[in-house]
């Protein structure tokens, strides 16, 4: 099967470490990976931000270069959402609204690829510890991937999974409400932090880089002995 | 009160409301009891998404024949001998009803809950005429004696407020001399309610739906206050929304049963009260005179907008008690009568980008609201939709934003500026860099690192990796 | 006599206009796409509604006694004897001695000190004083709802509002044979009431249980500016 993979900005900046996880794991699936060198970013922030022109070019740039691909993976459910959004936002345009379409359609999110189109649920997966799961918004309720990473990570061997009190609740990210709202999206990822925190677990799992960042980042503020993991990487452990 | 309950800036009223321990966990205990009791009933209730499939159909097809139906409504009212003010404007309604004030010589009138006559800041306009105006619905009763404090929650108006500081309020008001106990505090207000109710010269409500094939209204209580307002008055005032309506019994019961399990949990609240007119010849209780006073006040420049599904709201508080933002700032916070996504999205509309400019962006977009709404608003949609007209049509974005996401445009859409960018991240940002974290960020990262760190950017670029790996062939 | 409409037509017009159509004078009933409502409690039994009713109850805080003609009498004094007796207000209304009431109401309870009013259309002022003094109000439900337990009053010149909630005890008499699943039913019935052209009650009350309010911090308390305690009495009439 031919993967392009739509690594999402965070990933390509910040958290190449998953990009490679998501990569190997798909590979071992039997998957051949493509990475259109052209990708940007996905348009979210300016649009979230009601600034939907100007990120309707990033938009085009996103659909002209995922256009070959046969599948997109991403190891995103928010920016995989956004995709699933373009068709909205080219609503009426004769020559983008339909190439917006074919794109939402082919694309997945990363959980949501495996067990839905590779059907795979167990990936051979290993590794050790106490681990809770952060349900990120978008893509449980927009997206509406919500089984999917439950099947995958109750095949992990070694892993104990502890259910995350309040896991319907945002963790605060947002997007740019991160830094406009500074103050009360610290309060929730505080108290996000807190509901990990009384799970006992010892390691945090998300399928969205931006809500790990965020979590991840309190964690580390607040030092506390929690280790951060996007799914793929906890896939990727052999 | 109006609208608008606050002059003060709307970040240094986050800023007051996060320091309000007591609220915020009162706050938060009340939203998962509602939340908890809400997704209980859905369950209990079974083919929950059918019924908000109803409920939505049945709001849409009323907003879409919305004169219609207000046509059959006031035939319908005036029939029973009831008569039907259209008002245009807030200061058309509380006119009409100053006028209804002053030809009964009103000295008491005694209310139930409504949040469209604080919209029209109803209260102030009688107390100008000398009438005593008391609110009877226990919350709001609380916050008129607490010097008229705004209402934090559309369904729980006094969450903020603990029973220690209610007994206080009492206390130093009204000379109260019990304890704290809810039912002490209750009994007291019950007993020193009960004459009101028989002397008041006229009642006001609101109205949850009023019924267009009979000229009904219907009153949702679960204090019994709503009865008494309209049972012993001689004269009953109600003032409804336009848009709260629906076309006969049968729909009506569709939406009480989604806003009762919706708002409180409950199958149905103690009271679900239908009045249709004036009361019958012979009748004892009930009122001889019965004005329907009809509010657009703004709503109708909503309908026919991007903005219509916010008429299809039926006030339940469930996206209030969903919201995650909401949780930690409180009701106050919004400064508008309608607080949660609710108000996010109604207190523009309503009153103006101009005092309510922020309120778009106290939302993470999570999508909580739109799922719990039970006549599925696309809560979060309008929301974002706001945004966007903030930024195109109001122009009351601020500029620094503007450039930046100018910015935005060029280089995230071209791949050379934006493998640059990400190529740059790096070497900018290193200065502000120890052990790959970030603490204390410059520009808009110091608002992220105030309480998390913020990750230092990629050394080993992935794009890199990957290019390297295919290149090689390399695939171990 | 009819009354005033005043500023209706300017109004109407203006939403149209908003809706960018001309005014609706017609409009046929609408068809619905979902009708969810008629599942609940759809095969039911009377026996299975009367159990649900009951467990109902439970939630409701309202006191449920299942009686039949023959023990009505005996029922109705112990929860008036409960509720402390003195003195009770009832609509006038046929069906009290239907059910075998008299005896128990006209002779006993004045022989036992237990003040008895009974509604009277032509002395207004008196209802009200007696309805407000009363400790118990005595009514009869026309249609019952089981899913909810509520009771469904119509206003008349006989059946006062104010008896179901001016006294601080209310004593609702549940004839088993209108007992329907749910206020669908109730709805229904009333609509088709009105269709036919007949005039409805001015004030059709549902009364599910004692009042109640959870206003200050979330805790409920049952009984607040209508009755405190309330009691359902179901009777086996067929």
């Amino acid at each position: 099967m031919n993967v392009s993979l739509f690594a999402t900005c965070l990933v390509d900046m910040f958290q190449g470490n998953v990009g490679k996880a998501v990569v190997e794991v798909l590979e071992r699936l039997g998957c051949t990976i493509d990475f259109p060198e052209n990708q940007i970013c996905c348009g979210q922030p300016a649009y979230n931000s009601g600034y939907v022109k100007e990120s309707k070019n990033a938009m085009k740039k996103m659909i002209t270069t995922f256009e070959h691909a046969e599948y997109v993976v991403s190891p995103s459910g928010s920016c995989a959402f956004m995709f699933k959004e373009y068709p909205l936002v080219f609503k009426g345009d004769p020559i983008w609204e339909p190439k917006a379409q074919a794109l939402a359609d082919k694309t997945y999110e990363f959980t949501e690829f495996i067990v839905h189109v590779l059907k795979v649920e167990d990936v051979g997966a290993h590794l050790e510890g106490h681990a809770t799961y952060h349900t990120s918004c978008h893509m449980t309720r927009l997206l509406g991937v919500t089984e999917a990473p439950f099947k995958l990570l109750k095949n992990v061997k070694g892993l104990h999974y502890v259910d995350l009190p309040g896991k319907d609740r945002c963790c605060g990210f947002g997007g740019t409400f991160s830094v406009k709202m500074g103050n009360i999206s610290g309060e929730m990822v505080n108290e996000k932090v807190h509901n990990v925190e009384e799970t006992g677990a010892n390691i945090l799992i998300g399928a969205d880089a931006g809500c790990l960042m965020n979590i991840g980042g309190r964690i580390q503020r607040q030092g506390k002995p929690i280790k951060v993991m996007h799914i793929a990487e906890v896939l990727n452990c052999q | 009160m109006a609208m608008k309950t606050s002059d003060d800036r709307f970040h240094h009223r986050v800023t007051k409301e996060l320091e309000n321990q007591f609220m915020r966990s009162a706050v938060s205990s009340a939203q998962e009891r509602f939340q908890t009791r809400r997704l209980q009933q859905a369950e209990e209730l079974g083919h929950w998404e059918e019924w908000r499939a109803h409920g939505e159909e049945i709001r849409k097809h009323v907003l879409e024949n919305l004169d219609y139906y207000l046509y059959q409504l006031s035939e319908n009212v005036s029939k029973r001998g009831g008569h039907v003010f259209f008002a245009q404007t807030a200061q058309e309604a509380t006119d009409y009803i100053q006028s209804i004030a002053k030809k009964k010589d009103a000295a008491k009138i005694v209310k139930s809950k409504s949040m469209v006559t604080e919209e029209i800041n109803l209260n102030v306009a009688l107390e100008e005429l000398g009438c005593e105006v008391i609110e009877t619905d226990l919350g709001e009763y609380i916050l008129q004696v607490a010097d008229h404090e705004p209402p934090s929650h559309i369904v729980a108006p006094a969450l903020h407020k603990n029973k220690e500081q209610i007994r206080d309020v009492f206390k130093e008001k009204q000379g109260y001399d019990q304890t704290e106990k809810p039912e002490e505090l209750a009994l007291y207000v019950r007993e020193k309610l009960r004459n009101d109710y028989l002397t008041a010269e006229i009642g006001i409500t609101g109205c949850n739906f009023a019924i267009a094939e009979s000229g009904s209204i219907t009153l949702v209580t679960n204090e019994g206050n709503a009865d008494l307002v309209t049972a012993l008055p001689k004269t009953q005032i109600t003032v409804m929304g336009m848009e709260r309506i629906v076309p006969t019994f049968e729909e009506m019961e569709v939406l009480v049963s989604l806003l009762t399990r919706s708002a409180v949990g409950q199958k149905l609240t103690s009271y679900i009260t239908t009045l249709t007119g004036i009361k019958d010849e012979g009748d004892t209780d009930g009122p001889e005179e019965f004005h329907l006073v009809i509010v657009d006040n703004g709503r109708s420049a909503i309908l026919g907008s991007e903005f219509q599904p916010i008429l299809q709201c039926i006030r339940c508080a469930a996206c209030v008690n969903a919201c995650p933002v909401y949780r930690h700032v409180g009701g106050h916070t919004y400064g508008s009568i309608y607080s949660g996504p609710v108000g996010v999205v109604l207190s523009p509309l309503l009153g103006g980008y101009d005092d309510f400019k922020e309120l778009p962006y106290a939302s993470t977009l999570c999508g909580a609201c739109t799922d719990a709404c039970p006549v599925k608003i696309p809560l979060h949609q309008l929301i974002h939709r706001h945004r966007q007209v903030i930024v195109e049509n109001e122009g009351k974005a601020p500029v620094s934003e503007k450039l930046l996401m100018k910015a935005f445009g060029l280089g995230a859409s071209s791949p050379t500026l934006y493998k640059m960018a990400t190529k740059m991240a790096t070497p900018v940002m290193s200065p502000f860099t120890k052990d790959n974290t970030i603490s204390n960020g410059p520009g808009p990262l110091k608002a992220w690192t105030e309480a998390r760190d913020f990750p230092a950017p990629n050394k080993d670029n992935f794009r890199d990796w990957m290019k390297h790996r295919t290149k090689g062939g390399d695939h171990k | 006599m009819t009354g005033r409409i005043q500023h209706r037509e300017t109004f109407l017009l203006n939403i149209a206009k908003q809706l960018g159509r001309s005014p609706k004078t017609e409009l046929p009933r609408p068809t619905w796409q979902y009708q969810p409502q008629d599942r609940v409690l759809k095969d039911a039994t009377k026996e299975e509604l009367v159990a649900v009713l009951k467990k109902q109850c439970a939630n409701i805080h309202t006191h449920i006694v299942i009686s039949d003609t023959a023990k009505l009498s005996q029922d109705l004094q112990s929860v008036v004897d409960n509720y402390g007796g003195k003195s009770v207000i009832t609509w006038k209304d046929e069906r009290f001695k239907d059910y075998g009431l008299s005896q128990l109401m006209t002779e006993h309870w004045p022989q036992t000190n237990i003040e008895l009013y009974e509604w009277n259309a032509q002395q207004q002022e008196e209802n009200i004083r007696q309805a407000e003094k009363a400790n118990i109000g005595i009514t009869i439900s026309e249609i019952t709802l089981a899913e909810s337990g509520t009771a469904v009053l119509f206003s008349s010149k006989d059946k006062g509002r104010s008896i179901s909630f001016l006294p601080e005890k209310s004593i609702i008499l549940i004839p088993k044979s209108t007992i329907v699943p749910r206020m669908t039913q109730a709805a229904r019935w009333i609509s088709e009431k009105i269709r036919r052209g007949e005039k409805i009650a001015s004030c059709i009350n549902f009364i599910t249980g004692p009042s109640n309010s959870a206003d200050i911090e979330m805790i409920l308390i049952v009984g607040v500016h209508g009755p405190i305690q309330a009691t359902y009495i179901v009777i086996e009439d067929r």
